[in-house]
């Protein structure tokens, strides 16, 4: 398992990945950087509110967005010239063939997760902010978005296998990722629309009673319970694709 | 005698037509063991079967007489292959190509420039291999099969897209790997003299049915020769000569004489001769491998 990490991690440190990471944490910086401090509510603080701004766009569009664009690019060169075949025929078994490939695919997501708070430190010192860092909200907003997209990357993990084409997996993100910003004010939709959760789960709200900003319950249900589908339902699949 | 690989009314369908059919593969040690039928007949599915990169509907495999699906990465271990068209990254150097699979195989960093060496890659080891040309693709998909110095080798029409002098290189290593690393080599191809000049054992599958397997000589043995005669009354002839017990079949204009020793063929001239019969002409025809070949793979089609 670990070398198969350690091949996989090759594979991908050699493709041009870093720019696409750098992408959702730069458009964060940039929102950030235009966000003008003095229009938001006095008694809000100045880290939040820009927090919020950014999350607007980044975690609404560009996150599930380039969790997409990640999965298709770390199977884009098995599909290109024979890598799957070649892949299995060597003595791995595909359960961890996949199991790899997610593993890295959330470690890479992560990556662009830390990047993206290091955009709001990088705003926050550039602007200086005199608030105080609200640790707390941050770290449930970073590290809660990137618990959301378990699910999706899951999903779009096993499109992406699915499709040879990157292409064709990159316009079926595209057509699921644009409705999020109307299905997200569904209240009966937008909790299960794995498109719209890692937004539900970045958003900033004022209740931090819960370990993230959505209640427990809704959380090991929804997440939980979709994470465990799409990737039994990918894991089955790829068991038995034909390469 | 030691088989590594047999298996045992192997059969594939892809919906209702059957890709490989009840068929029975058995390759002995050390052999190069030639893979031959024409195109689409089943060869790559059964090699695919082999490698487990698809599952039989029926039927088993045995490697290094273990069965495959139970043993299946253990059996991999001493296994190395070259699927179909070769397999690469092109945004890898030919080398890091290797790289990636090395580090799965555990086996030593030397071991990358040995076989660059060996398919004569070296010098551009360090390019880009999506500028490769297609024989050079297909040089580095034999040097990652010979990766894990495997037991088993196990090459899909490994000579496509080399050139004439490409293709002699490869033949040459290819017949030096049994006697010099004591591998097993299978080996497909849809050209026959491609399959005579390095196999010593041969499998014909044709439709999915192996329709010939033994060693290359009893498949020389089959293309046996035969005299044709020309005379001026080739049908008074054939009655003469079929009269005196001699087995004689008219064909277009003139009569066959089959598998006939050069005594005996002296002894039918000198007959007709002493008959008065004008001969015309006496020619051997050889049926070619190829004919054979061709000729069995029609009959298949005939049934």
């Amino acid at each position: 398992m670990v070398s198969l990490l350690r091949s996989e991690w090759y594979k991908l440190r050699k493709s041009k990945i870093v720019y696409i990471l750098l992408v959702g944490p730069v458009v964060g910086l940039i929102i950030g950087i235009f966000t003008n401090i003095d229009m938001l509510p006095l008694e809000m603080n100045q880290w939040v509110g820009t927090l919020m701004m950014m999350n607007l766009t980044y975690a609404l569009l560009f996150l599930p967005l380039i969790t997409g664009v990640l999965a298709g690019m770390i199977c884009k060169y098995e599909h290109d010239a024979g890598g799957w075949k070649q892949l299995l025929a060597l003595p791995v078994t595909r359960g961890k063939v996949f199991v790899a490939k997610y593993f890295l695919l959330m470690l890479l997501i992560l990556a662009i997760q830390v990047f993206y708070l290091v955009s709001l430190l990088g705003i926050g010192f550039a602007k200086g902010f005199t608030d105080t860092f609200p640790i707390e909200v941050v770290w449930k907003s970073i590290l809660g978005g990137w618990v959301a997209t378990l699910p999706l990357a899951s999903l779009q993990l096993w499109m992406s296998m699915m499709f040879k084409s990157f292409a064709a997996s990159f316009s079926v993100n595209v057509i699921f990722t644009l409705p999020t910003i109307v299905i997200v004010n569904s209240e009966r939709f937008g909790p299960y629309y794995p498109w719209a959760q890692p937004f539900s789960m970045m958003y900033l709200s004022g209740d931090t009673n819960d370990i993230f900003f959505v209640p427990w319950d809704h959380l090991l249900t929804v997440v939980g319970g979709s994470f465990i589908a799409f990737f039994v339902a990918g894991f089955i699949y790829f068991q038995r694709k034909a390469v | 005698m030691e088989y590594v690989v047999e298996t045992k009314k192997l059969t594939k369908k892809f919906g209702i037509e059957y890709a490989v059919a009840d068929l029975d593969l058995k390759i002995p040690k050390g052999e190069i063991y030639g893979f031959l039928g024409p195109n689409g007949a089943g060869k790559t599915t059964t090699i695919r079967l082999l490698l487990g990169l698809m599952r039989q509907n029926t039927g088993t495999i045995k490697i290094f007489n273990k069965d495959l699906n139970s043993t299946r990465l253990e059996i991999l271990k001493k296994v190395g292959s070259l699927v179909e068209n070769p397999s690469y990254y092109g945004h890898l150097t030919a080398r890091e190509n290797l790289e990636t699979l090395r580090k799965i195989h555990g086996a030593p960093k030397q071991r990358i420039d040995d076989v660059l060496d060996i398919v004569r890659l070296s010098d551009v080891g360090n390019k880009k291999v999506k500028g490769f040309s297609l024989g050079m693709k297909q040089r580095l998909g034999i040097a990652a099969s010979l990766l894990n110095n495997p037991e088993l080798l196990i090459l899909d029409e490994p000579t496509n897209g080399l050139d004439p002098s490409g293709i002699i290189e490869i033949r040459n290593l290819i017949k030096r790997l049994p006697s010099e690393y004591g591998m097993t080599v299978l080996i497909s191809s849809h050209l026959l003299s491609e399959i005579d000049q390095i196999a010593t054992s041969v499998g014909v599958i044709s439709k999915g049915k192996m329709i010939f397997q033994d060693s290359i000589e009893e498949m020389r043995m089959l293309s046996q020769q035969k005299i044709s005669l020309k005379l001026d009354d080739n049908e008074k002839a054939w009655r003469f000569l079929s009269s005196k017990g001699v087995k004689v079949e008219p064909e277009n204009d003139c009569l066959a004489l089959v598998e006939q020793s050069d005594q005996e063929i002296a002894h039918v001239i000198r007959m007709l001769v002493e008959n008065n019969f004008s001969i015309y002409r006496v020619e051997e025809e050889k049926r070619s491998l190829e004919d054979t070949f061709l000729q069995m793979t029609m009959e298949e089609k005939a049934v």
